[in-house]
């Protein structure tokens, strides 16, 4: 495979210090036709937190994530990653944004023509001077981390859906992000892969120093990596910030629908079936 | 220069029209900067759309000769002008013929199966990673299956044109009591060198029309496998509709307007 030139001057750019600002949110709405998907989400992540979205399914995690990394334009509000706002940016400044950040796809998103190996390798390929013999060996490094060593020949049809999402973290880590964006990276793993992915996490934010954005409804392991809590509604409160704060804090939040979440139960004020009166009237087809 | 490169690519949008202009601002940057063209993936895409359509291409353009002479010979031979046969398989295939029924060949071998390919990567959300990774599909995924089209349809145009004149040569030959040195130096003397060039210009359009069209439609997929399968019927539908439209425009500008 042929290597590319660098394409993307990525200029100075500021280091963030542990506690400072990297990522704010304001005012964030997003409306698909007449349905308001995501409403008036506000929150900050400061550099070095583990941030963790939760939230039902449906309720709109990912397409917040897909505005965070700009492959969406919101409705209104803005975003300011690194500093910058960037829904106004052109696609051009917008590049030299994101090779500051990686992203792990909910479902994925290997390239399905390339192997495993080669998935791993394009981000450096593509985006450094690195020798292809020193790139191998990155590539290795990463997928070790994945636990998912000797796999690098393979095509991701050949893999379980549990290593391709693996595989997806090892490509995002591919260029050490300064800010690691996750969607649901557990989902579909066993306790013990879990709790791997989970020290993966803590171990790009306590020791690399990066940031981790991480979206989850694994309330074990939710409690285990996160800094900071945002929890977002369904239903009735569809897309609004339900609560923000520490796993403490959240834990001891009183909000019938945020308790019921944690703990799992399905009895609570988060609708997910009908009344029967209103479930006779919605088949008879009345209103 | 650069700024022009520039300013395409900040281009907004995804229509067909914004499509073009990302294409040529990578090609206007490979001018001076060629590795922005992948070489490697090009010659990959050259062999993969363009050299495993040899057959077929091959196979039609032998039987287009085939019918060129045989029709030819019912008509002109009532006229007592079978000498003219010669002659008028090799403008047909040269002017017209050779690169518009090589262009609907590639449509549906090459023009198709671009566009399924490009609309799985789509619907997989693979151009998403790659816009995400600050990789430009359109340089990575695009320009390569552009410059291999734009190079391979002209060679594969020539390379039926051949055939072609060896199918004509065939039933001229077998059935007609024609020598072989007759047909060829009356199939080689008669075009001009305008002849082949307008077809090879013809072909150069066409494969602009098939690869753009195909790679507009796979990028634009939305609703996952059904949408996959109408942008890859609609590449075709459409790529044929401007090709012959093209052709029509074309024959006029070159035979009637110069
Ligand atoms: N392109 C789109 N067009 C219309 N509606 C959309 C689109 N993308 C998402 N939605 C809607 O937005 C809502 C939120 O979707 P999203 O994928 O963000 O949910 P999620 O919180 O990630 O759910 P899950 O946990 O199941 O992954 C859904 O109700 C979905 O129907
Ligand atoms: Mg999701």
């Amino acid at each position: 495979m042929s290597r590319a030139p660098r394409q993307i001057n990525s200029g100075p750019k500021k280091i963030f210090q542990p506690g400072e600002v990297i990522l704010e949110v304001r005012d964030l709405t997003m409306v698909f036709g007449d349905r308001r998907v995501l409403d008036n989400i506000r929150f900050q992540v400061r550099a070095g937190e583990t941030f963790v979205i939760m939230g039902g399914s449906g309720c709109g995690k990912t397409t917040l994530l897909r505005c965070l990394i700009g492959a969406q334009k919101p409705t209104s509000g803005s975003i300011h990653l690194f500093g910058e706002d960037i829904t106004r940016m052109d696609p051009i400044e917008m590049d030299r944004i994101r090779l500051r950040f990686g992203m792990n796809f909910q479902f994925g998103a290997l390239f399905q023509s390339m192997t495993v190996g080669e998935n791993i390798a394009l981000p450096l390929q593509e985006h450094s001077e690195v020798d292809p013999s020193l790139i191998e060996m990155i590539v290795k490094m990463k997928l070790e981390l994945v636990g998912l060593t000797g796999f690098e020949t393979f095509m991701p049809s050949a893999l379980s859906g549990g290593m391709r999402k693996r595989v997806g973290l090892a490509r995002a880590m591919a260029l050490d992000p300064e800010i690691l964006f996750s969607d649901e990276p557990t989902s579909g793993l066993d306790p013990v892969m879990t709790a791997v992915v989970d020290q993966l996490t803590l171990d790009s934010t306590r020791k690399i120093g990066a940031t981790a954005v991480v979206v989850s409804h694994d309330m074990t392991s939710v409690f285990r990596i996160a800094t900071r809590i945002l929890m977002i509604g369904n239903g009735p409160r569809q897309g609004q910030v339900v609560a923000e704060g520490t796993p403490e804090e959240i834990r001891k939040n009183p909000d019938p629908f945020l308790q019921q979440f944690v703990k799992g139960e399905a009895d609570g004020p988060i609708p997910l079936r009908m009344a029967q009166d209103d479930y006779l009237k919605h088949l008879l087809g009345d209103g | 220069m650069k700024f022009i490169v520039n300013a395409l690519r900040r281009v907004e949008g995804d229509s067909y029209v914004t499509l073009n202009a990302r294409i040529y601002s990578f090609l206007l940057w490979g001018l001076t900067n060629p590795k922005v063209l992948s070489p490697a993936h090009t010659l990959r895409q050259m062999i993969r759309i363009g050299v495993e359509a040899l057959p077929m291409a091959s196979l039609v353009a032998l039987s287009v000769g085939f019918i060129l002479a045989m029709q030819a010979s019912t008509e002109l031979g009532k006229l007592g002008a079978n000498s003219f046969i010669p002659d008028l398989v090799s403008l047909s295939l040269l002017r017209e013929l050779g690169p518009l029924l090589i262009a609907i060949i590639v449509v549906g071998r090459s023009g198709s199966a671009v566009a399924a390919e490009l609309g799985t990567m789509k619907v997989n959300e693979e151009i998403e990673a790659l816009k995400v990774m600050a990789i430009s599909p359109v340089r990575f995924l695009v320009i390569p299956r552009y410059l291999a089209l734009m190079i391979m349809l002209p060679i594969l145009t020539v390379f039926g044109n051949c055939v072609g004149l060896a199918g004509g040569w065939a039933v001229c030959v077998g059935t007609l009591d024609m020598t072989s040195s007759f047909y060829i130096t009356h199939a080689v003397q008669r075009p001009e060198v305008w002849d082949l060039y307008s077809g090879l210009i013809k072909s150069a359009v066409f494969a602009h029309l098939i690869i753009t069209i195909a790679c507009y439609q796979g990028l634009g997929v939305t609703g996952g496998a059904e949408g996959v399968g109408r942008a890859t019927t609609a590449s075709v539908v459409y790529s044929i509709l401007w090709i012959i439209i093209a052709d029509a425009a074309l024959t006029g500008l070159f035979f009637f307007a110069l």
